[in-house]
């Protein structure tokens, strides 16, 4: 089997004419979303023309060293991008995130591409940087939701949480509850996805490698490892990061610190 | 025997209270009275160590109320807020048996003839535990509350505003029952008059600040 037919700069081009379609009816409806619409665009476009570029460089030295640097720097990018949008302090929440980020991929990648691969390698280009990317762009969905509905919930239910505490419970024993909403609000699309994969969606990784000259049963493997894989990294990293939240975000007598949401002053 | 030491809270450049003293003795039956916004509710979120940040004393059963004592505090609580949320709880009997899941309170989790009891005086039927917290009124959610709270066998409970979703004859059952509670220190915010009438003691926000 032969790789993927190269697409041409200017076809690649032509390709974008597709974009009018959302465009005219965000026009249409006068949505406003025109503006974010062109520019999210812009920047995919210059972001995976960089990494491409980087990739090929990345690829060819396959230094371990510069490959973890690699990931480091997209762990730090998901971090702050998940506090990002869930409204939290990032000044309080970045370590937490970033460590919990980076315990469950350093631990599901050791497994995944040491164990299950049996890479002798794990910090081979082709496999951790990309494996890394899908890992971290799968999560980081997840952990923006549970982190949300977990601090938010708390805070709307605020009476709630102080009648726990009040009547005997531990700080641990009075999240119960709000961890169990956090998890269900996180994982149910998740889950419905995962079930309903290979019958109206076909993952991109897997549409990705037979484009690239995989045999297509060796691809599905991958698939299937991949879909487990992420799924145990996004709940490994979706409790870590809440746990490790929690440090910050509750004062000494266990109650949630207001100054946590960014718009607090 | 909880009491207050010149007790002043500020809130967003505003005082809530200034110098509040005030001590309400083993037993006793209190009510807490003042308009809407006096501060009747701040002050019973007070006791649990809610809102840390005030200054002054308040001592409950001897324990300085700080960081170090909080959880002790607690543990000699039962408290009932106004029954407004507990979404998070998917049916009435996961809200109800929740603070018999705690460790400190799993030796108190009541068989099902001591709910039903309790239940029948507060006029609840114990199939309400099978609904959804969503479908039931705000009425029987306050009922179901006091009713577990009363469960803990606390030596303190505080109130807020414990029968203000309630028609006049559950009133005063719940009222007679729970003042007629012997060594049980009961603090209740209340606007019930029948409320105020039995309880021994009527405290009034306004007239406690130094």
């Amino acid at each position: 089997m032969k790789g993927a037919v190269d697409i041409a700069w200017w076809m690649l081009a032509s390709g974008y004419l597709l974009m009018f379609i959302p465009l005219a009816i965000f026009r249409y409806y006068r949505s406003g979303l025109e503006k974010a619409t062109v520019w999210a665009v812009i920047r995919m476009t210059v972001q995976l023309l960089l990494v491409g570029l980087y990739l090929e460089y990345i690829f060819k030295w396959d230094s371990p060293l510069i490959n973890f640097t690699w990931v480091f720097v997209m762990t730090i990018v998901a971090s702050y991008t998940v506090i990002k949008r869930t409204g939290l302090r990032l000044r309080m929440f970045f370590v937490p995130v970033l460590l919990s980020t980076l315990a469950s991929i350093v631990l599901i990648d050791y497994y995944f591409l040491g164990f299950v691969i049996g890479l002798k390698n794990i910090f081979t280009a082709r496999y951790f940087i990309p494996i890394t990317g899908m890992l971290l762009g799968n999560s980081l969905k997840n952990v923006i939701i549970a982190l949300d509905s977990f601090f938010r919930r708390i805070d709307d239910e605020q009476i709630t949480y102080r009648w726990e505490l009040a009547n005997g419970a531990t700080r641990s024993e009075a999240l119960l509850p709000f961890m169990r909403f956090a998890l269900k609000k996180a994982f149910n699309p998740l889950i419905a996805t995962t079930a309903i994969m290979g019958l109206i969606s076909l993952p991109g990784m897997m549409t990705g490698q037979i484009l690239g000259g995989s045999d297509p049963m060796v691809a599905v493997k991958y698939q299937i490892m991949i879909l487990v894989v992420i799924f145990s990294s996004t709940s490994l990293n979706v409790w870590l990061t809440i746990i490790f939240s929690e440090r910050v975000a509750f004062d000494g007598f266990d109650n949630l610190r207001r100054e946590i949401f960014s718009g607090h002053r | 025997m909880i009491e207050f030491e010149n007790v002043s809270l500020n809130w967003d450049d505003r005082i809530i209270f200034r110098d509040l003293s005030f001590s309400v003795k083993p037993g006793e039956k209190v009510a807490l009275v003042g308009e809407s916004g006096s501060g009747k509710s701040t002050l019973l979120n007070l006791i649990p160590g809610f809102i840390p940040h005030f200054r002054g004393k308040i001592v409950v059963d001897g324990l300085i109320l700080n960081a170090t004592n909080v959880h002790a505090i607690r543990q000699k609580l039962a408290y009932v807020p106004q029954a407004l949320q507990f979404t998070v709880f998917p049916t009435v009997k996961s809200l109800f048996f929740t603070p018999f899941s705690f460790v400190y309170n799993r030796k108190l989790k009541p068989d099902r003839k001591v709910v039903r009891m309790l239940f029948e005086r507060f006029e609840l039927s114990t199939d309400l535990l099978n609904r959804s917290v969503k479908e039931i009124s705000g009425g029987q959610k306050q009922r179901i509350l006091l009713a577990g709270a009363l469960l803990l066998k606390r030596p303190v409970l505080l109130l807020d505003e414990p029968t203000s979703a309630l028609n006049k004859e559950i009133k005063q059952a719940v009222a007679d029952y729970i003042l007629g509670l012997k060594d049980v220190t009961v603090i209740a915010a209340t606007h019930d008059e029948y409320w105020m009438k039995k309880s021994d003691k009527i405290l009034e926000i306004k007239n406690l600040h130094g």
